[in-house]
């Protein structure tokens, strides 16, 4: 349903380093700016309504937080715009603010984006690839965890059937959770043994264990790394000739619009938004080949 | 062709005085589906273990146990991982990884397939069980049948030639357990894999299995095709207790062999002095031979006593956005009923026990209990001499490393002292029968132990209402006959019980009343003698080979008394009429 996920793991995994890296290190208004529409037009596609508007409404009341926090303990800056307490605050400092605002919300939502996008077989996979043993141990715990939740539950409320460990004093209640943790566990390690009989009996241990996964590099994930590369390319070469530099302190500076500046802002824009555009063709064709039927 | 060949194997644990399995002789061919059957602790899991190398217990093991014609100590550890498959009991432990492709590839991982090959063989696997539709799901969000068949299918995906399984079918509900069955037979007849089935419930398996092996005391006590299972059964022994776990319409031929025998001539009957073993033989014997007269016996209806759980129009449920469960449920159930409430799988039965006792609250809705709400019921006063909930995983109810030291922790939060709890801990043990198992830890107990453990220490808060979850479920025909004789002096003690169920055979032998929950509600509710004469599918094997004749005879013994009187009035007027031998009836 989600065109994005669909792209191979590592396609992924570059695509949001890139992304999250950048907006991390470079300081720049621009670039800040272009992380956080991309990421706020991305997970709006990503969620429902109801979920956006909830996201804005916890979203805009930490944007002014993060944002007043900084003028308040931060009295760098040359333009004082008035005296709180004895001490300076200045415009500075209150614009810095802002972009420090930006960015954590650039960051947040990005990292928003990806774990709905890289879902725990994503991440096993790309980590499996270095290390097999541990791929399948991650896989069994992201299996035992739900299952363990499910039995301290069953267990829970067989106890209370009984009349155990629910009366109104706490030191009895926490006495039933510890009881009944410590039975589930014992529980779980008498299936374990279970479970390592059935690994046991298909063959695990045999010599040159392989590791399959169900996702395959199709040239839509070489297209997007290349598009990928290539636009941090240009991004990192505005970079480079220090076109992107950019000052809040002690006064507001930055180095005039170049070429490679401009160009730089262009690519990192066309970047952020990529997946949003994918999302969105995707939507108009669903539409388009609806509409045909 | 042979492909498995068993000679002369003994087996027996460390430091144990008897073997588990002893003097075992057998081959079985290739292509055969052989089901394997006996009480629990005969030591089928002992045999079948040791025939699968990787899964051999330790012990002292003599004899031979050859795959093919080679050795299994000797096979390569590929083709012994590969070529035999075994799937075992519980669902849930198996499954190692967290997501359905994941589970399917496992097997071929370790054989070192490459990627391309695993693709393949799991795309094909999962076609051929369709299961292509939950492929990419999580294990975990799987339901139990589900998660078998996936347990099934990752095992066939390593296409084994030989397939072991220990009790698949014991977690399952009936519906589940018979789309299992199903699924094995078509690998047995389409893929030709030989099989190997331990089973309780016979009711499926029998009639399609091509050998039937009986084991006792770790022996094979029979081994031959299922027709011919009874009769050596009753050579064996008169009331040889495996009789009562085969499947109706043999229990039907066996007790009208033995309870007819002056006029029962096998050699006349057909099939020829062969066994019957589906509804539709058991169906066409009894008309042949019987005529039917009135509708059988209906046990009177209870005298009208005061309710002791009473459901006014409650609904309920889970989450806000989910679907309602119960939608204004009517439910009475009288002081000292032995009411048992069946239906279809995930129709919220269980639902309905965590409402009554307290655990769900209903959104709308009353309950009374003894004639008093549930919410005036204040803390823990509706679970202290009240009402009892047995849960459907025995387990659940144990927190200790012994039965006894979780019966002494209950007696301390009942405020108990030693000199009074202690005779009630010998009582009740005495009378279910658990004296041995008191100081073992509870989770080393099988099933039926577990059972009538969790049930002790339920009835140890001494209710007089008490609540059972699915009872029968993955006990053996022995089992469920303790379990019956308990439930029988608990009905002797005027205490209410109202079981949830899928176990037609088990509500038509024990219940006061039955009644069907569907889609939220009661949608029917009778004595087990009307109720299951008025369903037409939702009945009793005894009553589906039966209903023409006599439609209120639902269990195999209601069936066999008609047959008997009949036969009996027939032999009266045959007398009167002149003495003519005795006419085949």
């Amino acid at each position: 349903m989600k065109a994005f996920s669909g792209y191979h793991p590592l396609t992924l995994l570059i695509y949001f380093l890139s992304v999250l890296m950048t907006a991390m290190f470079l300081w720049n208004p621009v670039i800040q700016l272009e992380a956080l529409l991309g990421a706020g037009l991305f997970a709006a596609m990503l969620q429902n309504g109801k979920e956006t508007a909830g996201d804005i409404l916890f979203y805009i009341p930490l944007f002014i937080m993060a944002a007043l926090a900084n003028p308040l303990f931060s009295h760098n800056g040359v333009t004082i715009l008035f005296f709180m307490n004895g001490n300076p605050v200045t415009a500075e400092a209150f614009i810095y603010g802002i972009a420090l605002a930006v960015t954590l919300i650039a960051v947040l939502l990005w990292c928003k984006c990806y774990s709905i996008i890289m879902s725990s077989d994503k991440f096993i996979y790309l980590f499996g690839r270095a290390i097999p043993k541990l791929s399948l141990v991650l896989s069994m715990a992201l299996r035992f965890v739900p299952l363990f939740k499910r039995r301290f539950h069953k267990v829970r409320k067989a106890q209370r059937a009984m009349g155990m460990y629910s009366s109104k004093s706490y030191t009895d209640r926490l006495k039933g959770t510890l009881l009944t943790f410590s039975a589930v566990t014992s529980w779980s390690l008498e299936n374990a043994m279970e479970t390592s009989a059935s690994m046991k009996a298909r063959g695990y241990g045999l010599a040159g264990r392989s590791n399959f996964s169900i996702f395959r590099f199709a040239p839509h994930d070489f297209l997007l790394l290349a598009f990928n590369v290539l636009l941090m390319l240009g991004t990192l070469m505005g970079a480079a000739f220090g076109e992107l530099e950019f000052y809040y302190y002690p006064q507001i500076s930055g180095s005039s619009l170049s070429v490679p500046g401009l160009l730089a802002y262009v690519c990192f824009g066309v970047l952020t938004l990529l997946p949003f555009i994918i999302e969105l063709k995707e939507k108009i064709l669903w539409k388009y080949f609806i509409s045909k039927i | 062709m042979e492909i498995l060949h068993i000679e002369n194997l003994s087996f027996r644990y460390p430091k144990c005085e008897s073997y588990a399995v002893k003097d075992i002789n057998l081959n079985i061919c290739a292509g055969e589906f052989v089901v394997l059957c006996g009480q629990s602790g005969c030591g089928k899991t002992t045999l079948l273990k040791l025939i699968k190398r990787e899964l051999a217990p330790v012990g002292e093991k003599s004899g031979e146990i050859k795959y093919n014609g080679t050795d299994i100590k000797e096979l390569y550890d590929r083709a012994s991982a590969s070529e035999i498959g075994y799937v075992m009991q519980n669902p849930d432990s198996q499954t190692v990884t967290d997501k359905v492709w994941h589970e399917l590839a496992f097997g071929l991982e370790n054989l070192g397939l490459p990627q391309e090959a695993i693709r393949r063989r799991v795309g094909e696997t999962a076609s051929w069980f369709g299961i292509q539709g939950w492929f990419r799901k999580d294990t975990d969000k799987l339901s139990g049948g589900q998660k078998q068949i996936l347990n099934l299918a990752s095992v066939v995906a390593m296409e084994p030639q030989l397939l072991i399984l220990d009790e698949p079918t014991g977690q399952l509900d009936p519906i589940a357990a018979a789309d299992f069955i199903s699924t094995l037979l078509r690998l047995n007849r389409e893929l030709g894999i030989t099989v190997i089935l331990a089973e309780h419930r016979l009711e499926e398996v029998f009639p399609v299995a091509d050998r039937v092996l009986v084991m006792d005391g770790g022996k094979i006590i029979l081994n031959g095709r299922p027709e011919n299972i009874e009769r050596g059964l009753l050579s064996l022994n008169e009331n040889h207790p495996m009789l009562s776990g085969m499947p109706g319409a043999v229990r039907i031929y066996n007790m009208l062999q033995r309870r007819l025998p002056d006029i029962f001539n096998p050699s006349e009957l057909k099939p020829r002095g062969e066994c019957l073993l589906t509804v539709r033989q058991g169906r066409d014997f009894l008309e042949e031979h019987f005529k039917g007269e009135g509708q059988g016996d209906v046990k009177p209806e209870r005298q009208e006593e005061p309710y002791a759980i009473e459901m006014k129009n409650v609904w309920f449920r889970y989450e806000r956005d989910l679907p309602d469960i119960l939608t204004g449920m009517e439910l009475r159930i009288s002081r000292g009923e032995l009411f048992f409430l069946l239906g279809g799988n995930g129709s919220g039965k269980t639902t309905v026990l965590n409402v009554i006792s307290g655990l769900n609250k209903p959104y709308r809705g009353r309950i009374l209990i003894d004639g008093k709400s549930i919410k005036d019921y204040r803390g823990n006063a509706l679970y202290r001499r009240k009402l009892a909930y047995l849960p459907q995983n025995p387990q659940t109810v144990f927190l200790k490393d012994s039965v006894r030291a979780d019966f002494v922790e209950l007696f301390k939060a009942l405020e108990i002292s030693r000199a009074d709890y202690e005779p009630k801990i010998e009582k009740i043990s005495e009378k279910l029968g658990i004296e041995g198992l008191l100081d073992r830890h509870p989770y080393d107990l099988s099933g039926g132990e577990q059972q009538k453990c969790a049930l002790a220490k339920i009835l140890l808060t001494e209710p007089e209402i008490l609540l059972l979850d699915e009872p029968t479920k993955g006990m053996d025909a022995h089992s469920k006959l303790a379990l019956k004789a308990v439930l029988k002096e608990l009905k002797t003690e005027k205490m209410t019980v109202a079981v949830v169920s899928h176990d037609v055979e088990f509500a038509a032998e024990n219940a006061d009343r039955c009644a069907l929950f569907f889609d939220g509600s009661v949608i029917s509710s009778d004595v087990p003698e009307i109720f299951f004469a008025e369903n037409s599918f939702y009945t009793t094997a005894a009553n589906r080979m039966a209903r023409r004749l006599w439609k209120n005879a639902v269990t195999c013994e209601q069936v066999v008394e008609k047959c008997i009187e009949e036969a009996g009035k027939r032999r009266k007027t045959v007398g009167e009429d002149g003495n003519k031998t005795c006419e085949k009836i």
